[in-house]
């Protein structure tokens, strides 16, 4: 015990990687880019477009914008979207699903500038079967494994709102697990994630999105610059792709969705 | 000087026959080596001599030979052949061995017209160990004009006959006089002594820095005593570590063996390892790297105006050479660091004529990472390197030598791993006393291996690999006046990183492996025209030929693939022939100062893939010029001012220089780096300028040595498809650099080191505003590299005792202490925006969408850490 004592000092002296909080202001620049969020599934409901502007800093709400003309065309039909009332930014389309096999075309008018953006969706592929772990006496925590052979993520909703274990203001989380059938040397040598602990209990929604390949290249280069940015193989940092046109960010992405729900048994 | 020429003979004849022993005459006698030491007496009282200690018997003609004239000789263990063809040249006569006796002949006027020249050639050794010394400078009082020992250190030097005094210098030895009469040309090999550790009082010379004295600009000699004096992380002298202390050289980081030069990349810079190329000099991702250093002889840095003989990168070449082995007698040395243990020995299988040299390095980590995880497989590190050496005879040396080293780190089911691997065979003939000759046959390979799935052998490895097989001569016109020529021939194997795996349902991409040939000629002249003017002029022609089996992709101008070319193996399919002019002038204002001008045109066609900010050895891809990748190519213009101060040693050096760069690689936004067949489409290609200023005082002898740098300069890129085609600073623009080395003797057994580092902090891209994407907060960038890093500035300390009271006994020790970091600086390496505290105090990425507290944060290495290195010599 002394002997793994006296290396463990040695090592800890000698290689000291650490990493430390900073305060350093962000050179935060004025822009007007305008930013979307927007993905239609094949679930037939009112999906919602949500428009903003960058913040200047981290943590920072949105800053959402407010007055854009929004629309959705497949080619044959145009759906109507409409600026919601009660939550600034969001755009919700009429109801309608998207279709596999069909182009979908986003329009939006902002402060007289016309944007557009397009994609069509892949088939999903089934869920694999779901996978959590009892990590101490109370909680769990998620597996994740890739599955299928086609880029994909999946969103887990998760919520003990609603039973007794529920005993702060935060009991709820959502985790996105991304297969994106990519090989990269920074995903590998990615850095540390913090574990989603939750209790028995709690319920999961999966849903496990479909991937185009504009989308997948999208959402590879905005994980780049989260997920898996700050490994000790880092790549040089840049924008994210978009399928925007007129220099917006973001992406309107189109996706076959498949969902379970599950209750994390004892 | 009496100067003595064969018009002077009278054809007087005398027949002088010498007491004898023996009465039959051998003719291998005259292979017995004599010494003569016979000062300004008559050529009969020298023949009396020789006749003596050969026991040979002479006859000649008085009326022919003047057996009156004096004459001054002097030979040391010499040949008897050798002495009568010298004491024959001052003369005037020729010799044949009639019926056991030698007769002396006298040379007919009309034979063989007298030389007025002759030519003292010869290699520079070290006395004890036998080690070329190469850059040793044998200076001439009298003609007030020196020759420079090459790279194998071989001199020739071509003076009117007559009696000279040559002084030698080499920083780290002593400086020494000595006579040498120069009646015939002939081949002397010299020994020179080290300065002991600590001379009271400090020898004082009036040589001058080298710097001074060369034609050639921006070379950097790094003696290899002065890296071990240098305080090092973890006691591990480094020889690639050491350039940060090199004013103009641009470490990435702390934890990485990265350089940048001059503002180019760092796959600019070739370190070639006994004439074969090393192409990732690190160990433990980039802590240490690969050269042992107690294994080196001596280390050449040219800061992109390489000599004509030395090419194929845009920036700096690294000329390191291995120990021959010491020829006089076995040592061993070694070394007990925290991290490895280094062991060597040396010794000669024919003293004096050859020798040994096998060194090797292992590192001792594996024991402490397995006791903090048992997941670890391995972590280790290794380094071998081994010379022999034949001296066949006067004029012919073979070298073989090779390197072998290696890194695997295996954790769990994963692994990186990667390996150098090179070897060389060279041939030393002196064809005659002006007319050098070094053939080498290279070979190196380098192999770096990615383990997604060790159970499965499932690997990724990319592979650069090269052999070449070139000749050099060297003629040595006049003291001043070297020509230098010879050509290569290089083939080359590129692998940019395939998958295999024992898994039957994985598919991968196949990328097309390369084959590339190079054929190189080259021409170059070092000459001093006048006392104050010197030029050094040269011409280098590369033909770089790629051919099959390879396939490769036609792209138009948006990257998109149009067509794939398929290429038969052997068949050539594309060439690129390129010109590399370059010259230097230099003014010696006096005798203690001058001024150089330089212009380098360079060319490479080896190009390193990555767009990695990581300080560590990543995935490294290498591709060779092709259809899609154009040779980069730099254009260096030098100014330059030297001069020696009046303290003994101690020197002044300020050179500016500007560069411009074509073809120079950058990449799109997230590029796709690793299986990609496609890679090339990922690829920018635009322009880089890079200036600056570099200065230093330097201290080369007493016991205070070292040096002060201070640097200004800058490292500018400029691609029409990146950063919307503004420039941009590259992130080896660090425009302030100050570099403080110092090494003190406190006593014979004391020794201090010191060194403090400065410069600028890196570029990097900060947001500049974010958005919400899916919970992710995604950084926006509005130019790249438009921040900086905090300034980096370090400050190591070492101390080193001899452990022997007696300095000369044949076991010397020492134990050396030093502190890497000494006031703990946090320098940063990274700093990240992405991040968020958890419960336990570390900083990691979210894993819930809904979190919104993310902090900045940076990562920093090796805030204070202190070391032991035991380190030992046996002779």
């Amino acid at each position: 015990m002394r002997r793994k004592m006296v290396a463990i000092m040695i090592l800890t002296l000698a290689l000291q990687a650490c990493e430390e909080i900073i305060q350093r202001p962000v050179l935060s620049q004025q822009t007007n880019l305008l930013v979307v969020d927007a993905i239609l599934t094949n679930e037939q409901k009112q999906h919602v477009i949500t428009l903003s502007l960058p913040t200047p800093n981290l943590n920072q709400g949105r800053l959402p914008v407010t007055g854009a003309f929004v629309e959705i065309g497949d080619g044959s039909k145009a759906y109507t979207v409409t600026e919601s009332q009660t939550n600034p930014g969001s755009y919700i389309s009429e109801a309608m699903r998207a279709v596999v096999g069909k182009t979908y075309l986003l329009h939006i008018v902002y402060k007289g500038k016309e944007y557009y953006g397009v994609d069509s969706s892949n088939p999903a592929e089934p869920l694999p079967t779901i996978s959590y772990r009892k990590t101490n006496d109370v909680s769990y925590t998620l597996n994740f494994s890739n599955s299928g052979r086609l880029a994909n993520f999946v969103e887990y909703q998760i919520s003990w709102r609603n039973t007794a274990a529920c005993t702060t203001a935060s009991c709820d989380g959502k985790v996105y697990w991304y297969d994106l059938k990519t090989i990269d040397a920074h995903e590998i040598f990615k850095p540390a994630k913090a574990e989603f602990l939750f209790p028995a209990g709690a319920t999961i929604i999966r849903r496990k999105y479909s991937v185009s390949d504009t989308y997948q290249k999208f959402l590879r280069s905005v994980i780049s610059e989260t997920e898996w940015r700050g490994g000790y193989f880092d790549i040089e940092p840049a924008n994210a792709s978009s399928n925007l046109s007129e220099g917006a960010i973001g992406f309107f992405a189109v996706s076959t969705v498949i969902a379970d729900t599950t209750v994390v048994r004892p | 000087m009496k100067r003595v020429s064969s018009a002077c003979l009278l054809p007087l004849l005398f027949l002088i026959l010498f007491l004898c022993i023996d009465t039959t005459f051998a003719q291998d006698i005259l292979s017995n080596k004599i010494s003569i030491e016979n000062n300004n007496t008559p050529l009969t009282t020298l023949l009396e001599e020789i006749s003596k200690k050969a026991g040979v018997r002479f006859s000649y003609n008085p009326n022919k030979i003047n057996g009156d004239q004096v004459i001054r000789y002097e030979a040391t263990q010499k040949t008897l052949i050798t002495i009568l063809d010298e004491v024959g040249a001052i003369v005037g006569f020729t010799f044949k061995i009639i019926e056991g006796q030698i007769v002396l002949l006298p040379e007919k006027p009309n034979e063989k017209p007298a030389s007025v020249e002759a030519t003292l050639s010869g290699f520079v050794h070290d006395r004890k160990s036998g080690e070329a010394m190469i850059g040793a400078v044998l200076f001439v009082d009298e003609l007030k004009t020196g020759v420079v020992t090459n790279a194998f250190g071989f001199y020739s030097v071509t003076l009117p006959k007559g009696d000279y005094h040559i002084r030698g210098s080499f920083v780290g030895y002593k400086e020494f006089v000595k006579e040498a009469p120069l009646l015939s040309s002939r081949q002397e090999d010299i020994q020179m002594d080290e300065d002991p550790p600590l001379l009271a009082p400090v020898i004082v010379t009036d040589a001058k820095p080298s710097a001074i004295e060369e034609i050639q600009a921006a070379k950097i000699d790094i003696r290899p005593k002065a890296v071990e004096e240098r305080p090092a992380l973890f006691g591990e002298m480094d020889v690639i570590k050491s350039l940060e202390s090199v004013p103009g050289i641009k470490m990435h980081s702390d934890g990485s063996t990265f350089y940048y030069v001059r503002g180019g990349f760092r796959d600019q810079n070739l370190v070639m390892l006994d004439d074969a190329p090393v192409f990732n000099p690190s160990h433990l991702l980039g802590f240490f790297s690969t050269i042992i250093p107690d294994a080196i002889n001596d280390i050449t840095v040219y800061k992109g105006n390489m000599p004509a003989s030395l090419g194929g990168r845009l920036s700096s070449v690294m000329y390191v050479q291995t120990k021959k082995g010491n020829d006089q007698r076995t040592q061993v040395w070694g070394n007990l660091g925290v991290i490895s243990t280094k062991l060597g020995i040396e010794g000669p299988i024919k003293k004096g004529a050859s020798s040994f040299m096998i060194a090797a390095r292992l590192s001792r980590l594996k024991w402490f990472f397995q006791l903090l995880d048992p997941a670890v497989k391995k972590f280790q590190f290794y380094d071998i390197n081994g010379k022999v050496n034949f001296k066949l005879n006067a004029a012919n040396r073979v070298f073989l030598s090779f390197y072998t080293g290696s890194d695997d780190y295996y954790i769990n089911n994963g692994a990186i791993s990667w390996a150098n691997q090179a070897a060389t065979i060279r041939w030393n003939h002196i064809i005659n006393e002006k007319l050098f000759v070094n053939t080498t046959f290279s070979g190196s390979k380098y192999d770096y291996f990615l383990y997604p799935d060790v159970a499965n052998d499932t690997r990724w490895n990319s592979q650069i690999a090269n052999i070449n097989l070139k000749t050099d001569f060297s003629y040595f016109v006049a003291p001043q006046n070297v020509i230098t020529f010879g050509a290569a021939l290089s083939g080359y194997f590129f692998n940019p990183g395939n998958l295999k795996t024992k898994d039957p349902n994985a598919v991968f991409p196949q990328l097309s492996v390369r084959n590339s040939s190079e054929f190189v000629m080259y021409g170059n002249q070092e000459i001093q025209l006048n006392r104050r003017w010197g030029l050094n002029y040269g011409l280098r022609i590369t033909s770089w030929t790629n051919t099959g089996e390879a396939f490769e992709f036609v792209l138009d101008n948006n990257g998109n693939p149009i067509d794939t070319l398929r290429y038969k193996s052997g068949q050539s399919y594309k060439n690129f022939i390129n010109a590399e002019p370059r010259a230097t002038i230099s003014y010696t204002i006096n005798e203690r100062s001058s001024i150089k001008t330089s212009v380098a045109r360079n060319v490479q066609n080896v190009h390193l893939i990555t767009n990695s900010i990581s300080p560590f050895t990543s995935l490294e891809v290498w591709l060779p010029s092709s259809i899609n990748i154009q040779p980069q190519i730099a254009h260096q213009l030098t100014l330059g001012y030297y001069r020696s101060l009046s303290r003994p040693g101690l020197s002044f050096m300020a050179e500016g220089y500007i560069k411009k760069m074509f073809n120079q690689i950058d990449y799109i936004a997230h590029p796709r780096t690793l299986l990609n067949p496609l890679l090339e489409r990922e690829l920018r290609f635009g322009e880089g300028t890079a200036y600056g200023i570099e200065t230093q005082i330097k201290k080369d002898e007493g016991r205070l040595r070292g040096w002060l740098g201070y640097t200004y300069s800058r490292a500018l890129r400029q691609f029409n498809d990146i950063n919307g085609g503004r420039t941009y600073n590259a992130f080896y623009d660090r425009p302030h650099q100050i570099n403080l080395m110092m090494s003190y003797d406190i006593n014979r057994r004391w020794n201090v080191g010191m060194n403090w580092n400065y410069s600028t902090g890196a570029p990097f891209s900060s947001p500049t505003g974010f958005y919400s994407y899916q919970g992710q907060s995604v950084p926006i960038y509005a130019e790249k590299n438009n921040d900086r890093l905090p300034d980096y500035h370090r400050m190591d300390v070492s101390a080193t005792l001899k452990l022997n009271k007696n300095l000369e006994k044949k076991f010397n020790h020492s134990l050396t202490f030093s502190i890497y970091n000494l006031y703990g600086r946090k320098n940063t390496l990274f700093i990240d925006y992405n991040k968020q505290q958890v419960i336990d105090g570390s900083i990691k990425i979210p894993a819930n969408a809904l979190d919104n507290d993310r902090v900045i944060s940076q990562s920093y290495l090796f805030q204070f850490v202190p070391s032991f290195s035991y380190n030992f010599k046996f002779l």
